[in-house]
């Protein structure tokens, strides 16, 4: 926080005097230094990963060396990894998300909007989700297990029930956001109740909600592994948890880096979605 | 033809204190009048507006529009906003089109018409464009258009061109100008501009502020000269446009040093 103000200041007291040739006091020039530097931090942190196995700093053990990830990537990706393919793998856990985030979406939306639209609705669900929202998954995981058992029906619930609630309370706080001033001009120009929640009301709230879809999906990723911890045979959450009891730290550093590409894709994919669905955003 | 009938209107403010708001204001306002309504800010200009187009609930006093009460908001009424309205999610097109999409036409329908409004404010061109890719004048032209869409009885229009430049706004107050010769709407216009309540005002009313009342009332015919052919620089020659600008500088003088603090007064050196 301090940091960023102080930042600001620079740029906007002095921005002559950093003699920088890069520097630009506009917000564009930030960006493209910001990416600079995230690029700089990964090699460095690369490069320092890579040296310290090649000095042997640390066994192998417990920090395999990059090129060692490497070709256990490509021996996994091969050969496959406890009787199922890498895509096999990697397949079961999109499944999951995939599904446990469209009941997650399909659900929260219209129940988040009613309960913005609605104060009896908001008392209905407010105190179940207010209850569980804050509960870590893992805490629960158990219960979900001896209600519904070991298959996948207890995963996706478990899965689904993290994702809920961002979306839930991404579209409660959504539909509130409608000015004043834009439902009057609405109803002057004649909206009932329905047309008025068809045309402002839900397109208002969309911003808020593809940015609780995105926190769902981290969300989801995070549950998703620690389920999968859990009486699994396919999923890159069990990968890992399989390969640790093996102790193979090259498949559970692979399994790591699988899961951060795809989150990352996701949440990538849907930043993309929110600039073509709503490109209104911070523009009025 | 509008009637406002002895209204009065309190509220809360922010702090908890009491704010009367607007204190038995009456008012006519016969077809296809323009009535400008000038007065320093807080002097309840626009919670008189807002009380014609039916967003705030009126208690005391009545309203009535072509003899129908006014008790909500209504397509009779169009409103205009110092600050666009406009949906963004909408093209410029679709935003003329939105009250005759309320209304339930279908959308070529609705689109046609909404063509020819865009037309009459000068935008044929930007019609498949968003709202936010527009400057701010063009955005108000939009609106403009937009309120027309319903055929409402009555225009209203809060400060709408307060927020432009001043080469927009004399750019602005001509197209309304064209738009009121050519419809013959009627207009309730609210503005701090003596200059622009004198160019645009059929009828002008002062309002002083706390409690809000109407305290003077003035016929002006500058704009039916200008329809007639006369040109902007001789009618602000003319002795009478002076002196109707002096009386109503005066005017609005004296109710400004009322309300000042001497806090405001020094900051406004």
């Amino acid at each position: 926080m301090s940091e960023i103000q102080a930042q600001n200041f620079i740029s906007a007291v002095a921005p002559h005097e950093i003699a920088a040739p890069l520097v630009s006091d506009s917000a564009v020039g930030g960006q493209y230094i910001a990416k600079i530097v995230s690029l700089i931090t990964i090699v460095v942190f690369v490069l320092a990963w890579w040296l310290a196995t090649e000095n042997h700093l640390v066994a192998p053990l417990f920090l395999p060396s990059p090129s060692e990830v490497w070709r256990q990537f490509v021996a996994v990706f091969s050969n496959g990894y406890a009787d199922a393919s890498l895509w096999a793998h990697i397949s079961a856990s999109l499944l999951r998300i995939a599904t446990a985030g469209a009941i997650a979406f399909v659900l929260g939306v219209p129940i988040g909007i009613l309960m913005g639209l609605s104060p009896w609705i908001k008392g209905v669900f407010d105190p179940p989700i207010e209850f569980y929202w804050p509960l870590p998954p893992l805490a629960y995981l158990p219960l979900m297990i001896i209600w519904l058992g070991i298959g996948e029906t207890s995963k996706i619930t478990l899965l689904a029930l993290a994702m809920f609630a961002p979306i839930c309370l991404a579209a409660q706080a959504g539909v509130r956001s409608a000015s004043r001033e834009h439902v009057n001009a609405c109803l002057s120009l004649g909206a009932n109740q329905w047309q008025l929640f068809r045309h402002l009301i839900l397109p208002s709230a969309l911003p808020e909600i593809l940015t609780g879809t995105r926190i769902a999906v981290g969300v989801g990723w995070s549950t998703l592994v620690a389920a999968e911890l859990i009486a699994a045979t396919r999923g890159i959450g069990f990968m890992i948890m399989s390969a640790s009891h093996f102790l193979a730290t090259d498949v559970v550093f692979m399994g790591i880096g699988l899961v951060a590409l795809l989150a990352f894709s996701f949440s990538y994919g849907l930043r993309h979605l929110e600039k073509i669905l709503v490109p209104w955003k911070g523009r009025t | 033809m509008l009637q406002v009938e002895n209204i009065s209107v309190y509220f809360s403010g922010k702090r908890g204190n009491f704010i009367h708001a607007l204190d038995r204001v009456s008012l006519e306002i016969a077809k296809g009048e323009i009535v400008v309504a000038l007065g320093a800010s807080g002097c309840g200009k626009s919670t008189l507006l807002n009380a014609i187009a039916g967003f705030l609930p009126i208690r005391q006093g009545s309203i009535k529009l072509n003899g129908k009460l006014v008790n909500k908001a209504g397509s009779d009424r169009g409103v205009v906003f110092q600050k666009d309205t406009l949906l963004p999610w909408k093209s410029v097109i679709d935003n003329v089109a939105l009250g005759l999409i309320f209304a339930g036409l279908t959308k070529t329908e609705a689109r046609n018409r909404a063509r020819a409004l865009l037309d009459l404010v000068g935008l044929t061109e930007f019609a498949d464009q968003a709202p936010y890719e527009l400057s701010g004048g063009m955005r108000q032209r939009v609106g403009l258009a937009r309120s027309l869409a319903t055929d409402p009885s009555i225009l209203l229009m809060d400060e709408p061109f307060g927020a432009l430049d001043s080469l927009t706004r004399e750019q602005m107050q001509e197209l309304l100008i064209s738009v009121w010769r050519r419809t013959g709407k009627t207009i309730f216009l609210i503005t701090h501009s003596i200059e622009e309540a004198l160019c645009l005002g059929t009828r002008i009313i002062v309002m002083s502020p706390r409690p809000g009342r109407i305290i003077a009332r003035y016929n002006a015919d500058f704009i039916r000269q200008y329809i007639g052919g006369m040109d902007w620089s001789s009618i602000r020659k003319g002795p009478s446009f002076n002196s109707l600008r002096e009386e109503l500088r005066d005017l609005i003088h004296k109710t400004e040093i009322v309300q000042a603090t001497p806090q405001k007064a020094f900051a406004n050196v």
